[in-house]
């Protein structure tokens, strides 16, 4: 279909959800209520690093309301640990804690309050022990070691290359070489090395982590906030030695995610819960706990690049050093994708990256928006403003000259560039009217990313169910985290199959009804999942219109589905009508499947990438030169998006990825002392508010229908968090004269700078 | 009034109007307004979020002016009329305010939306045409994390030039 | 989440403080409690009974006296932000009302639990040191009046008798010429620093000058070293004066490094917001926004 003749892909139709959303009705894991339903409260170390001596339950067990206390002893005959990279993280602590917030017990009662109440009974002696507090420390000689033996999840294939060092705290150890670093450096005229610095910071999902199990003799049914119903199915299978048939996952319309709901969190908890007192549990986090779950990793990023005099990049090395906490979680991956990503979207010959996950005794920190892009993005986008200005080199032009092409190479055995990253640029730069010089205290800049899109290797699966009336129902797993993907899928049906949108609806992701799908993260739901949904419906159209075919006396070929009805030249049946009469009575159903699965398996990241997830961004600050406080008065955002295949929805993903970004740039940090959270909580933490909002905030969207999702879409929705840091750092630089190399760009930092001191 | 009782056992009987219809409802001194409405009224429109009075997703309207429910303790709500989101469409007719946040997407995951929908409503009823300004500063204590406000602003602008052409508020 | 405790409901002040002398630390006034119930829900205070003084008729009220304002101390924050006596008289205290906080705290919480929560990171004590306010403290059968200045006695903790309270806030109107101004910074929820100015000037000189400092230190306290520096001079060499009478104030403040920022970030700023505060009340004060009843 050209461009001209889409319906409905393209369009900006209302959200499925909006009605539900706007009403107050929409119900999220955390307002469901299950008949006889009872309450987890969780008991979480207050240490670091410790063995755990005893826990003494009598008192909580004597209080009132309360059915049971859950501890690791309840847990023998389970295999109880869960992880993507590693089984590393025990369902509740076993015999020793490894970051202050773990959870040790669960306290398990018939109201909140009551459990609530009864946690403050609970008697844990802890025996301290010494904790690697930094990255620095878990790296030292004779530290203490966080795991002293590593076990394989063995499940996704983009994890299935860990590489850890033993002995160490190192959980990954990513490395790449490309010709050779040291003569690229020779070859240069110019050598610059940096170091750049970001703290762990927070999503703040603004529904914390909540699920409900019930397991009983039919099995275990989890309703949980998650963002990927199957591997967690899988996972829950395994610790409670379950087939996967009994096990169901079910997926009720979450309240944000970011990443901070990927893969097991707290699903095996609230299971063991219920299976401990027979009885549905809910165990809802708040804020704080959430922020004790899962966060983004803080990194040390050491980037040297050699460039030549006329801004020819020659040579890069990066070393990444992330923190990824008591478990690996993602960790593995992030690094991978940071350490391959450091080159950014250009051409660079020489290079050796490496990048390590490593453990501390600090809380988890895994899958964020953008994955470890953003972190070294911070760095080498950063640099090569400086490079810029140390080569005399307009900063646009020194990113023009080194851009890879349309078709380039990444990397051998990676896909190559499906962009036009030039277009980019030149309008990122547009719109921020770039060459207009800026006002005193004021200055611009950009940045560019990309980051492999898609996930390198998964699998989706679709059914879409025509009724006997003619609506349609999709089912499939992906799940509706506010990314606006239930309604982009039900276009996509729409489109593809020849029916209106509002006869289409989309079920709810439930693993026992809802076919097999990876998982909804890596920018892959509009693209792989949407093909497996046009897969589906286009095998729906097929059916209908063979049958309308036979049923008209013609060719299927000669046979038009539109709009719900089915054409061949002057006759016409409604879909109802063709089913009916194909039944033979106004009943029976047309049933269609899709199937995306992994095309092909080159490449670093477990597989190649499907598509190049770009992001650029440009920023327009204003400095106070007596507070350090940074405005940012404009901020447009540049995504790629292949096809919009909901345009107002793909603007609004990134616009919300870009705030997310800001945030992070200015304000959002988490402070840790001795292993310990200071500021898990909305007073201490600053996230973006109204007042944040730039006078000018917005995004262009490139469409060259270039992409491998259905009429050439890409994803959208990471790429928004990529450059935000870097192009505000750019701008400040430009605007004050100095260069800050550590997030966030508070006004204190910016102060300091201002005096000429030292980074601490 | 309070019965005396020992701390645990005290309930204070109160009577309220929600969303138009009266209730009366027996609540300790302890329980907070968005138990009162959750757990007892079962209205699960209202979020719990921060819990600490911060981001705005269980703000609602007690006699007009927004409240943070997570922490205004439930008896603090007799004789009051309360307004939740599942008050502001009536009958099945969406309020303007709603209808904006459709039309110009100011929403994604929707846990902040009731909050910012009543929010909206409580700032168009005290001041009909607010300046970009005055929007972001009357709800900078509401807090999203998906969209990045812009399109929540656009919302609210919409909601006020729908209201002033319907002739007033509602 | 809130462990249970019991509500009394006083409807006089008497009674109330019949109450506070009858149970002593296991009871505790409650009025907005936004900063209270926080602090109870997150386990940091637990008490076994709370003490609603909303229900005392006159708490609330605010009252033009012939030479100052008062403020009756359930008073919310939004209303202060609303009322025309508060806008006629101390324009500054109006805007500072109007942002505390959020709109939902500032319509719950009130002037007198904020004052008596005594929590640092605070706007009000601030300003209304600089407008000498006085608080007036009621036990069975008597009041007392305090300087604002001795009310605040270290963090989190204020002079009131353990079966005394808060009743009012009494503001003096300005003296003729004279226009405060309050200035703040932070990035999180609460304040990190604020300053607050009065002056008093005309066109020969600034007679006098009012620092207060808050958020920084464990209360907010004038600096009075500052103000004899800037006092009763032209004002060439006030604003002369002002980087030195800002340091000084930076070291007086008694400013911690926290999570709001390092100490010597924060008494640097004492100094940015005294100038900007200082101009503000100045200007006002010589185009005669000063109010006298």
């Amino acid at each position: 279909m050209t461009e001209a003749t889409l319906r409905v892909v393209g369009a900006s139709p209302p959200r499925l959800d909006a009605l539900a959303k706007v009403t107050g009705q929409t119900r999220y894991a955390s307002d469901l209520v299950i008949t006889g339903m009872v309450h987890a409260k969780v008991w979480r170390s207050p240490l670091p690093h410790a063995h755990i001596e005893r826990i003494a339950t009598q008192a909580a067990l004597a209080a009132p309301g309360v059915l049971a206390v859950l501890t690791a002893n309840d847990l023998g005959d389970c295999d109880p640990f869960y992880g993507p990279a590693y089984k590393d993280q025990p369902v509740l602590a076993i015999d020793r804690v490894r970051y202050a917030g773990e959870p040790v017990a669960a306290v398990i009662a018939e109201t909140e309050r009551q459990a609530a109440a009864a946690l403050a009974l609970l008697e844990v002696t802890l025996i301290e022990l010494p904790a690697a507090l930094s990255v620095d420390a878990a790296l030292a000689p004779k530290a203490p070691l966080v795991h002293e033996t590593l076990r394989w999840a063995g499940h996704f294939r983009d994890l299935a290359r860990l590489r850890p060092v033993p002995g160490t705290n190192v959980c990954h150890h990513f490395t790449y070489t490309r010709g050779d670093v040291e003569q690229g450096f020779a070859e240069a005229d110019a050598v610059y090395e940096d170091t750049f610095r970001l703290p762990p910071i927070y999503h703040y999902a603004m529904e914390p982590h909540t699920a409900i199990a019930r397991y009983d003799a039919n099995g275990l049914t989890v309703w949980a906030a998650t963002q990927h119903p199957f591997p967690v199915r899988k996972e829950l299978a395994e610790i409670f030695h379950l087939p996967l048939a009994a096990v169901q996952v079910v997926v009720p319309p979450v309240g944000g995610a970011y990443g901070s709901k990927c893969y097991t969190k707290i699903e095996p908890l609230t299971a063991a819960c219920s299976r401990k007192v027979q009885r549905p549990v809910r165990l809802a986090l708040s804020v704080t706990e959430a922020c004790q779950t899962i966060t983004r990793h803080g990194a040390l990023c050491q980037i040297k690049t050699g460039v030549r005099r006329d801004g020819t990049l020659v040579a890069r090395q990066c070393d990444i050093r992330l923190d990824t906490g008591a478990y690996a979680d993602v960790g593995p991956l992030v690094a991978t994708k940071a350490g391959f990503l450091a080159v950014g979207p250009y051409r660079i010959p020489h290079l050796q990256l490496d990048a390590r996950a490593v453990y501390t005794h600090h809380v988890p920190a895994g899958a964020f928006r953008g994955y470890g892009i953003p972190q070294v993005s911070w760095a080498s986008e950063s640099q090569l403003d400086r490079i810029a200005d140390r080569l005399g080199m307009d900063p646009v032009e020194l990113r023009a000259r080194n851009l890879l092409v349309r078709g380039e190479a990444y990397a051998p055995g990676e896909l190559s560039i499906d962009a036009d990253l030039q277009e980019g640029l030149r309008r990122t730069a547009t719109a921020i009217a770039w060459s207009q010089p800026s006002a005193p205290h004021r200055g611009k800049g950009l940045a560019c990313a990309i980051k492999d899109g898609g996930m390198t290797h998964s699998v989706s699966t679709a059914v879409v169910r025509v009724h006997a009336d003619g609506s349609v129902t999709l089912f499939c797993g992906a799940v509706e985290h506010g990314q606006g993907s239930e309604t982009v899928l039900a276009q996509i049906v729409a489109e593809t199959l020849g029916v209106r949108l509002e006869t289409v609806s989309v079920t709810t992701p439930d693993t026992a009804l809802t076919p097999y799908d990876q998982g909804t993260s890596a920018s892959r739901t509009t693209t792989l999942m949407g093909r497996a949904v046009h897969a589906a419906s286009l095998d729906c159209r097929q059916q209908l219109t063979t049958m309308a075919a036979g049923l008209l006396g013609t060719e299927p070929a000669a046979v038009q589905l539109r709009d719900g009805t089915l054409w061949a030249g002057e006759q016409c049946l409604t879909v109802a009508e063709a089913i009916a009469q194909h039944f033979g009575y106004p009943g029976g159903e047309v049933i269609g499947t899709g199937v995306w699965r992994p095309v092909w398996t080159g490449g670093h990241l477990g597989g190649a990438t499907v598509f190049w997830e770009v992001g650029m961004g440009g920023a327009e600050v204003e400095v106070d030169a007596d507070t350090g406080e940074i405005t940012v008065v404009r901020y447009i955002s540049t995504a790629d998006v292949g096809r919009a295949i909901h345009r107002q929805q793909c603007v609004a993903q990134d616009e919300g990825g870009a705030m997310q970004g800001l945030g992070s740039a200015l304000f959002e940090q988490l402070f840790t002392a001795d292993g310990q959270l200071l500021n898990p909580n909305l007073i201490d933490y600053r996230v973006p508010t109204f007042t944040d909002l730039p006078d000018t905030f917005g995004t262009v969207l490139i469409e060259n229908a270039d992409g491998p999702g259905p009429y050439g879409a890409k994803g959208v929705g990471e790429s928004g968090m990529f450059c935000v840091a870097p192009a505000i750092g750019n701008a400040v630089a430009r605007a004050i004269g100095i260069r800050i190399r550590e997030l966030p760009l508070t006004p204190e930092r910016v102060w300091r700078a201002f005096r000429g001191e030292k980074p601490s | 009034m309070a019965e005396q009782h020992t701390a645990s056992r005290q309930t204070i009987l109160i009577r309220l109007t929600v969303n138009e219809h009266g209730h009366e409802v027996a609540v300790e001194p302890h329980e907070t307004l968005i138990e009162l409405i959750r757990d007892h009224l079962g209205l699960t429109g209202t979020k719990k979020s921060c819990d600490m009075q911060v981001c705005g997703a269980c703000t609602v309207l007690l006699d007009g002016r927004p409240v943070s429910s997570c922490t205004l303790l439930a008896f603090e709500a007799r004789n009051a009329s309360l307004l939740t989101i599942e008050g502001m469409a009536q009958g099945g007719t969406l309020h303007p305010i709603q209808e904006a946040f459709i039309a110009c997407s100011g929403f994604q995951c929707g846990f902040c939306t009731p909050g910012m929908i009543l929010t909206a409503k409580a700032l168009l009823d005290e001041h009909p045409q607010p300046t970009i300004e005055e929007i972001k500063h009357y709800m900078r204590g509401n807090l999203c994390r998906c969209t990045g406000y812009k399109r929540i602003l656009e919302s609210v602008q919409t909601a006020a030039q729908r209201l002033a052409s319907a002739g007033g508020a509602r | 989440m809130l462990q249970p405790f019991a509500l009394e409901e006083p409807t006089s002040v008497r009674e109330a403080s019949a109450l506070l002398a009858r149970y002593g630390e296991a009871a505790r006034l409650y009025a907005g409690g936004t900063e209270l119930l926080l602090a109870m829900k997150e386990g940091l205070l637990h008490y076994d009974r709370l003490i609603n003084i909303k229900t005392i008729a006159g708490l609330a009220d605010i009252t033009r006296d012939a030479d100052a304002l008062r403020i009756g101390a359930t008073a919310t924050h939004r209303t202060l932000e609303r009322s025309p006596e508060v806008h006629t008289h101390f324009t500054a205290f109006t805007r500072l009302e109007a942002h505390v906080a959020n709109v939902r705290v500032r319509g719950t919480g009130t002037i007198g639990g904020n004052l008596c929560f005594a929590e640092p990171h605070a706007d009000p004590g601030t300003l209304l040191q600089v407008y000498d306010a006085r608080v007036k403290l009621a036990r069975q059968g008597s009041t007392r009046t305090l300087a604002i200045e001795a009310f605040f006695v270290g963090a989190f903790e204020v002079a009131l008798a353990e079966d005394e309270l808060l009743t009012e806030i009494q503001i003096p109107y300005l003296p003729a010429h004279t226009a405060a101004a309050y200035r703040k910074f932070g990035l999180l929820e609460r304040p990190s620093v604020g300053v607050a100015v009065a002056v008093t000037a005309l066109p020969s000189g600034v007679q006098a000058v009012r620092i207060a400092v808050g958020c920084v230190g464990p209360t907010p306290r004038r600096i009075y070293e500052a103000e004899t520096m800037l006092s009763g001079k032209e004002i060439a060499a006030v604003r002369a004066g002002l980087p030195e009478a800002g340091e000084l104030a930076g070291r007086a403040a008694d400013a911690v490094s926290d999570l709001h920022g390092s100490a010597d970030y924060k008494a640097y700023l004492v100094g940015v917001l005294l100038r900007r505060a200082f101009e503000d009340a100045y200007q006002q004060a010589m185009a005669g926004e000063a109010t006298d009843g």
